[in-house]
């Protein structure tokens, strides 16, 4: 029972009622759809953006777009779609590059440089200690569990961890900051020089941009501190809640070298997933946990602009970047990359240039639009905290981190895809790891091993086992759950391999199998082996003297269609009598074969080849 | 500027002699007041553009803004001084702490001084395995527990207020 004096809030802040399954399973969103799912309005690092009127509910903003749209395809059918268009004439021409920051929140206890707790919806202003709250003489303790999630990020980023880096100071003044400067790793970051492989089974239907794998260069993985939580009160009162200054963030820098949008949106989705993969995070885009800003510039194809060009840690010729900031979807990541692109080119190529902006991206929007020009440019003066001390990781714990990362997910799909003992589709692979946070891959299996131990002997049954537990686990125990939380007892692994093995063994009719699992999955206490005992489920076989009187049956039945087979030729009607033979008796123990060969006995017919 | 050569030797007799004389001070620092200060010349732009950086308030008239353009050239010119001296192979000191090996080593981070946080981890799966941070609520009673609204100028229930001059569009 509640204590009456806590409001609801509070209570429903204490993780113990929390269903934690719940909170830890964020559904990953598929490329370009949008989800009805809540968005808390974040501003993080705004530098000064000053308040937008994109504070509505997210649920009310993707329901605006979708409303513009079909109001704009009803007017002009089929142009709407021009600038998805991958055929545009344009981008012959032009060549777009794309570098990504993004920030994630990560999976700690307590913050960054204070023992306050970390918290996702507490009561506002009640996990903030002093150095939170910028009190003068309070001084930063680094956590140094905090570096645990973010080695673990930036080792699944395959980066090398430095032995030592720094914290600096980068200074301005917004009113979700109240130190007026966040702590950071400008110098020298904790990690460097890593990559992530976007596959073609990272893409949205399966098809790579590029044709085949890409690898996307990462620059540098740092540590650094998350700002207060604003509500906004219109017109221009904010309500801050500190609970979030210094959580602690990872930023991750990639290179330009990304060229296209399906391929930065793809990228963002990877790297949350394999933050997600290694416990770094628990909360990804759709949840606030984790948002991108991107770089864009586009260049002529066939022009080289060396010298003249812009450069980036080696990434040369580049054309004049703009930063597009607080990209909240992948959706948006993707659109916001589309309508910046195209307006870069209309600008270019009506003989204008492009300016070093900061802008910002509405859902819904046709283009970016200015928050910032060059000379609103912000001068941070980054200087090295000198109350902090360096960070120095000794390298047992890099080696142990590096040993006990759990398995990503490229190497489960590569293991079910390539190896013998699974064979599944790349769709089923990467189906079946999204699933309930990898719980289903692991009943998976189990299946799979408990069948490959009743089939040890058998080599040719063994083979298909792994595609047939696919089948039985993605749909048709998935199927059942469709509605329902998962949960590995409502029918036990073993239970399903029992099945499954009966199947194999043609012990039991397809139909009967999926029965069985439903009675499992609705309650029935008794094991597979007694509910096919007590329901007489074993498939009977007609043996050779019961397919002979059947058949014999049947033919005297129909002497007309007899006549027809031998004095007219017409052979073809043999398949009638076998469906007849099939209809007339139990599921499954007529096998077509077997009833063919019979009755071409009995009408004297040849037997058939068999095409082999 | 003044530089003494401590290079000479020195006899004990002329020991009172040469440590009779000061051979620098601190006033080579300041810049002379007799000639204009070799700082470049900093624009009543300049010295707005940082005070707006630095969130200080401008000076009221022409007078206070001549003072902080003096004092801010002075300042320069003191930095200018100590950018004479020769600082290759040394590393910039950022905070006055112990930066011999040995204090390194007792500052490096090691799996003992993980221990109790990765032990609060479980691994969960039994194929494939997967990493778990124990979520229960950690008692931060001990920081967490002041007043933390009570300086505050401006509240309305639980949050802090900042009022922004521009309201929205």
């Amino acid at each position: 029972m509640l204590a009456p004096t806590r409001t609801a809030l509070s209570a429903f802040s204490t993780r113990q009622f929390l269903c934690q399954r719940c909170l830890r399973r964020a559904k990953p969103q598929p490329l370009a759809s949008a989800s009805p799912a809540r968005v808390p309005r974040r501003n993080f690092q705004t530098d000064g953006n000053g308040p937008s009127k994109d504070d509505l509910p997210f649920r009310k903003v993707l329901k605006d777009v979708a409303k513009q749209k079909k109001k704009l395809s009803r007017e002009n059918p089929g142009s709407s779609k021009n600038s998805q268009k991958d055929k545009d004439p344009r981008l012959e021409k032009w060549e777009l590059t794309v570098g990504i920051e993004i920030h994630a929140e990560l999976n700690t206890a307590r913050k960054l440089f204070s023992s306050a707790a970390t918290s996702i919806n507490a009561s506002p202003n009640t996990h903030v200690a002093l150095f939170d709250s910028a009190f003068p003489g309070s001084q930063p303790q680094f956590q140094v569990e905090t570096l645990i999630p973010a080695l673990r990020a930036a080792l699944a980023l395959n980066c090398d961890i430095q032995h030592k880096s720094t914290f600096d100071r980068k200074h301005y003044f917004y009113q979700d900051q109240p130190a007026g400067y966040q702590i950071t790793q400008y110098y020298e970051p904790f990690a460097r020089d890593g990559h992530v492989t976007l596959y073609p089974h990272d893409f949205p239907g399966g098809v790579s941009p590029e044709g085949g794998p890409v690898t996307i260069g990462i620059k540098q993985v740092q540590m650094e501190q998350d700002t207060a939580k604003t509500v906004l009160q219109p017109p221009s009162t904010h309500l801050l809640d500190f609970n979030r200054v210094s959580h602690p963030l990872v930023e991750i820098i990639t290179l330009p070298q990304l060229h296209h949008p399906r391929t930065a949106a793809a990228c963002v989705r990877k790297i949350q997933a394999i933050l997600k993969d290694v416990n770094a995070v628990t909360t990804g885009m759709e949840m606030g946990g984790l948002r991108a800003d991107v770089n864009v510039s586009v260049r002529e194809r066939n022009i080289s602009l060396g010298s003249a060009g812009h450069s980036y840690y080696g990434v040369t010729g580049l054309g004049q970047r703009t930063e597009i900031k607080n990209l909240a979807s992948i959706k948006a990541v993707e659109e916001a990359i589309i309508a910046e692109r195209d307006r870069q080119i209309e600008l270019l190529e009506g003989g204008g240039a492009v300016e070093g902006e900061t802008r910002g991206w509405t859902l819904g929007s046709k283009t970016t639009r200015r928050l910032r020009g060059k000379e609103g440019e912000i001068d941070y003066r980054y200087m090295p905290d000198p109350d902090i001390a360096p960070v120095i990781v000794g390298t047992a714990v890099v080696e142990h981190l590096q040993k006990t990362l759990p398995r990503l997910s490229d190497d489960c799909i590569k293991m079910l895809v390539d190896s013998k003992e699974y064979q599944l589709t790349s769709k089923d692979a990467s189906t079946l790891i999204l699933l309930d946070d990898g719980d289903r891959l692991d009943y998976y299996l189990d299946v799979v091993q408990k069948l490959q131990s009743a089939f040890s002997g058998n080599q040719k049954v063994f083979d298909r086992v792994g595609k047939a537990a696919g089948n039985w686990v993605l749909m048709e125990l998935g199927g059942l759950f469709k509605n329902e939380y998962w949960s590995e007892s409502r029918v036990p692994s073993s239970e399903l391999a029992s099945i499954i093995a009966h199947v194999l063994r043609k012990q039991i009719t397809g139909r009967t199998g999926k029965l069985l699992l439903s009675t499992k999955f609705d309650g029935d206490t008794r094991s597979v082996e007694q509910i096919i005992a007590d329901e007489d489920m074993l498939l009977q076989p007609l043996s050779r003297p019961e397919y002979i009187s059947l058949a014999e049956k049947l033919l005297q039945e129909k002497s007309d269609m007899v006549q027809d087979i031998i004095e007219k030729g017409q052979h073809q009607k043999v398949k009638w009598f076998v469906g007849q033979m099939m209809a007339r008796s139990a599921e499954g123990a007529v096998e077509p074969g077997s009833a063919e060969e019979v009755l071409r006995e009995l009408l004297k017919l040849p037997p058939v080849e068999q095409p082999k | 500027s003044s530089k003494s050569s401590i290079s000479e030797k020195v006899h004990p007799k002329d020991l009172e002699q040469l440590l009779s004389t000061p051979s620098w001070s601190v006033e080579s620092l300041l810049p002379p007041k007799t000639q204009a200060p070799k700082a470049p010349k900093i624009s009543s732009q300049q010295l707005h553009h940082l005070l707006r950086l630095s969130a200080l308030p401008p000076p009221e008239n022409a007078e206070e803004e001549k003072k902080m353009l003096d004092t801010l050239s002075a300042q320069l010119h003191l930095v200018g001084e100590i950018q004479q001296v020769d600082t290759t192979g040394v590393k910039p000191l950022r905070a006055i702490r112990d930066e011999t090996a040995v204090a390194e080593e007792e500052q490096t981070i090691t799996l003992e001084t993980l221990k109790d946080a990765l032990a609060k981890e479980t691994i969960v799966g039994k194929h494939y395995k997967r990493i778990q941070r124990n979520i229960d609520k950690v008692d931060a009673t001990n920081v967490e527990s002041w007043d933390v609204l009570g300086s505050a100028e401006k509240k309305s229930g639980n949050y802090f207020v900042a009022e922004s001059e521009r309201p929205l569009e």
